[in-house]
């Protein structure tokens, strides 16, 4: 039986244990910041707005860790060299006005010395006089929407185009974004583009945008807005002029409605009566030949649905949650160099590429697959609406023809 | 036997039990009778508790009657208490009949003082040393006092400073407070500097600037706020048919007319001289025609009036069913679906906060901003 004087005290060995598996852990933390395969690394800037913030970050983190390690240091030194030996208590002073106004005056000039480029940094990321181009960004539980309005800019927009979960843009072009919300704050981030950016109802923010490259950049809601936050994820496509050109015109493509009796012709029937309540197809007719208007105002929190109509030129669907396409071409699409990365991505979800299972995962019982209730078995309505997209109780043969026919979205 | 005071009090008992007799003799009606028996034994009471406490007198030869006895103890020290609570009571029974105010406070000083009242009477008696009664109530009332008292004083410093800022001009308040700032920091340096000063002249400084503070609020405050920037607000007279009129009606005083919803427009709507109707909107260069709003989104537009004339904006999303007072949608009727702004004066400006739910590919009849009163004054509006 151990004395008291033991207890919790803890052996050498299980010490150094102890000892050799932290500094592992911290070992590996620091290692996964070198990881060259992380879409959403701050530290890899794929264009000009984003690139300031990297010249800015590396001298700050430079200079705060020259800090840090002299802070320690004296820290370390201090507690070692008068570490208690039983020597007496020495003679205690105070009051030293030289050492005093110098420790405020030196990390006085150290902040302003970040200060200024900060601020600086800072005025220039939010000047948005030369966006030529303007995508409106909403955000709601849990998916991002986006919008071209009518405009010049963009090459010229004659139509509102619509789309969610991947924002289409032109090569070095600056884009403004005018975010907002339609329901809680959420913050919009594609970290190799630009800063964050938060996303407050009622209101209106600016971010500017530009990438160097074509290419996909990914990002993240960084503003916690609720159960499946960490499923609200966006990506930003960059596109030649030319490919943007043409992603336009396949956006303001009239509709297409599937040959008579086919399995696409019965997902279009199973659509109207199941989806198109909140989603909307632009085009799409209801049985009588009036447009089919869809309306998630009455059956959802936020007011709104994704807009499907052109749904398999996205790589994503859910919030950008899932991919539409399997692993393999996403990894073509992705790892595309940057000439061929225009025509892989306008091939847009071919039959061989869709990422069926997920898809029909999803379409089966959406709750289940993206958290949007604390209890997935009693869906609490708000309001009368849902949050997200509902279990709608399709059957597997409703669920074969609506990916046909969606298939056929683009 | 019968001590001075006992004396006293016995013959005024007698009095009032005379005049008792002669008042049932004299006079009709019992309830005079009634009173001054009652006095005469009140008084025969206290003139026998008095016999017998013997005027609280302490006989000279008693020696240890000198050192026990209640009346040898030390007087009470002066307190401000009694008074403090009579000018509580004043305040209550005042403000019963006046302002409920002045009942409130009144209470809190009548609560206060007797408490505070009750704790120095009962310190005073711990013992005969002054200084540990002292200490024994500063042990009692301190951890009430402090707190309380610093949160009172903190709250009339910022209500003074919130008064003063109100007063002065907007120009006037930055230069103010820049100045009391810089005498802040001044004094802080010259203490920091001077260790020798004595404290109490700290000490008169720091209460001359309090006073002045709060003397500065109260004046402020007597003053009254300067004239600040009246914010409109948006009328939603579509319920009522009232859009079209050009009469001036009554506003939606639930509509946002924050700063912050003004700093961030959807949109904004021009109406100029020559009765031209234009939108812009950030990111997008020159006037349009098409102005585009998310759909199922509180969005603000800006209407500038710069006509000649009192205008209002109207948003004309076509016609909608009838809704009776149940609730009930009346069969085959149709209204106008609109969102207006009340009427703005020449050069004057207004908020309109829109949510529309449906996009405007569902109705007959294009969505679109116009000005009643003013032919062709129109601005389409996409809802994607």
């Amino acid at each position: 039986m151990r004395s008291l004087g033991t207890v919790g005290r803890v052996p050498r060995r299980a010490l150094r244990r102890r000892l050799i598996a932290a500094g592992a852990s911290a070992v590996a933390l620091v290692a996964a910041g070198c990881a060259e395969d992380a879409p959403q690394d701050t530290w890899q800037p794929k264009g000009d707005n984003a690139q300031r913030i990297h010249g800015l970050q590396w001298p700050v983190f430079a200079i705060a860790g020259v800090v840090l390690v002299i802070v320690m240091a004296a820290i370390i030194w201090a507690v070692f060299r008068y570490r208690d030996r039983g020597q007496p208590i020495p003679k205690q002073t105070h009051g030293r006005p030289a050492l005093e106004i110098g420790l405020t005056i030196l990390p006085a000039l150290i902040l302003i010395g970040v200060a200024i480029p900060t601020v600086g940094t800072l005025l220039a990321l939010s000047e948005t006089d030369d966006t030529e181009c303007v995508v409106n960004v909403t955000g709601q539980q849990w998916w991002w929407e986006m919008d071209y309005p009518v405009q010049d800019g963009c090459g010229g927009v004659e139509r509102p185009i619509i789309t969610s979960g991947q924002m289409v843009i032109p090569v070095g072009t600056n884009v403004l974004v005018r975010g907002t919300s339609r329901d809680v704050i959420h913050s919009w981030w594609i970290p190799p583009l630009n800063g964050k950016r938060d996303m407050v109802p009622g209101r209106v923010h600016t971010v500017r945008l530009q990438a160097d490259e074509p290419g996909i950049f990914a990002g993240q809601c960084t503003e916690f807005c609720g159960l499946s936050h960490a499923n609200m994820r966006m990506e930003v496509v960059a596109l030649t002029a030319d490919d943007f050109e043409t992603w336009k015109a396949n956006q303001l493509a009239d509709y297409q409605a599937p040959a008579a009796e086919t399995a696409q012709a019965q997902g279009e029937t199973v659509f109207v009566q199941q989806c198109a309540r909140c989603h909307q197809i632009d085009g799409l007719l209801n049985a009588d030949g009036t447009p089919n208007i869809s309306e998630p105002q009455l059956h959802v929190y936020s007011g709104s649905a994704p807009n499907l109509t052109n749904l398999m030129t996205r790589n994503t669907f859910a919030g950008a949650t899932y991919d539409l396409v399997t692993e393999n071409c996403r990894d073509e699409v992705w790892e595309a160099s940057p000439e061929e990365f225009g025509a892989r991505y306008l091939e847009g979800v071919t039959a061989a590429c869709l990422n069926e299972v997920e898809l029909r995962e999803w379409i089966r019982n959406a709750p289940e697959k993206k958290p949007m209730y604390a209890d997935p078995e009693e869906l609490e309505e708000t309001d009368a609406k849902t949050r997200g997209m509902p279990y709608l109780a399709l059957s597997e043969e409703q669920i074969d023809q609506l990916i046909a026919y969606l298939l056929e979205r683009k | 036997m019968f001590t001075t005071g006992s004396k006293l009090l016995v013959g005024a008992t007698l009095l009032a039990a005379a005049a008792a007799v002669l008042y049932g003799v004299l006079v009709e009606g019992a309830l005079g009778t009634v009173g001054l028996s009652s006095a005469a034994v009140a008084l025969g009471l206290v003139a026998g508790v008095n016999v017998a406490a013997r005027d609280s007198n302490v006989s000279a030869m008693d020696t240890a009657a000198i050192a026990d006895a209640p009346a040898a103890r030390p007087a009470p020290g002066a307190s401000l208490w009694p008074l403090a609570v009579a000018v509580g009571g004043v305040l209550v029974v005042v403000g019963m009949v006046t302002y409920p105010v002045a009942l409130i406070f009144g209470l809190v000083v009548l609560l206060v003082g007797t408490v505070e009242w009750m704790v120095q009477a009962w310190s005073e008696r711990a013992s005969a040393d002054a200084g540990y009664n002292s200490e024994l109530r500063g042990r009692l009332a301190h951890p009430l006092e402090f707190p309380v008292l610093a949160a009172v004083g903190i709250g009339l410093i910022v209500y003074s400073f919130s008064r003063i800022m109100l007063f002065l001009s907007k120009t006037g308040g930055v230069a103010a407070f820049g100045v009391i700032a810089v005498l802040v920091l001044a004094v802080g340096f010259i203490v920091a500097f001077r260790p020798t000063l004595r404290g109490g002249a700290i000490g008169v400084v720091a209460a001359i600037a309090a006073v002045g503070l709060v003397a500065g609020g109260i004046a402020a405050a007597i003053g009254g706020e300067r004239e600040l920037h009246p914010h409109e607000t948006t009328g939603d007279l579509a319920g009522e048919g009232q859009c079209d009129t050009t009469d001036e009606t009554e506003a939606d005083e639930n509509a946002s007319q924050s700063i912050a919803a003004k700093s961030n427009l959807a949109g904004t709507v021009t109406l100029g001289e020559d009765g031209s109707l234009v939108a812009r909107t950030a990111g997008v260069e020159g006037e349009q025609e098409v102005l585009v709003i998310g759909r199922s989104n509180p969005s603000n537009i800006r209407f500038d009036n710069e006509s000649g004339e009192e205008r209002r904006l109207v948003l004309d999303l076509g016609t909608r069913p009838e809704v009776d007072e149940a609730g009930e949608v009346v069969e085959g009727s149709e209204v106008p679906d609109q969102r207006c702004t009340a009427l703005v004066e020449e050069g004057g400006s207004q908020l309109l906060t829109v949510t529309i739910g449906e996009p405007s590919s569902s109705s007959d009849t294009p969505y679109r901003f116009l000005v009643p009163g003013v032919d062709g004054a129109e601005v389409e509006v996409v809802v994607p």
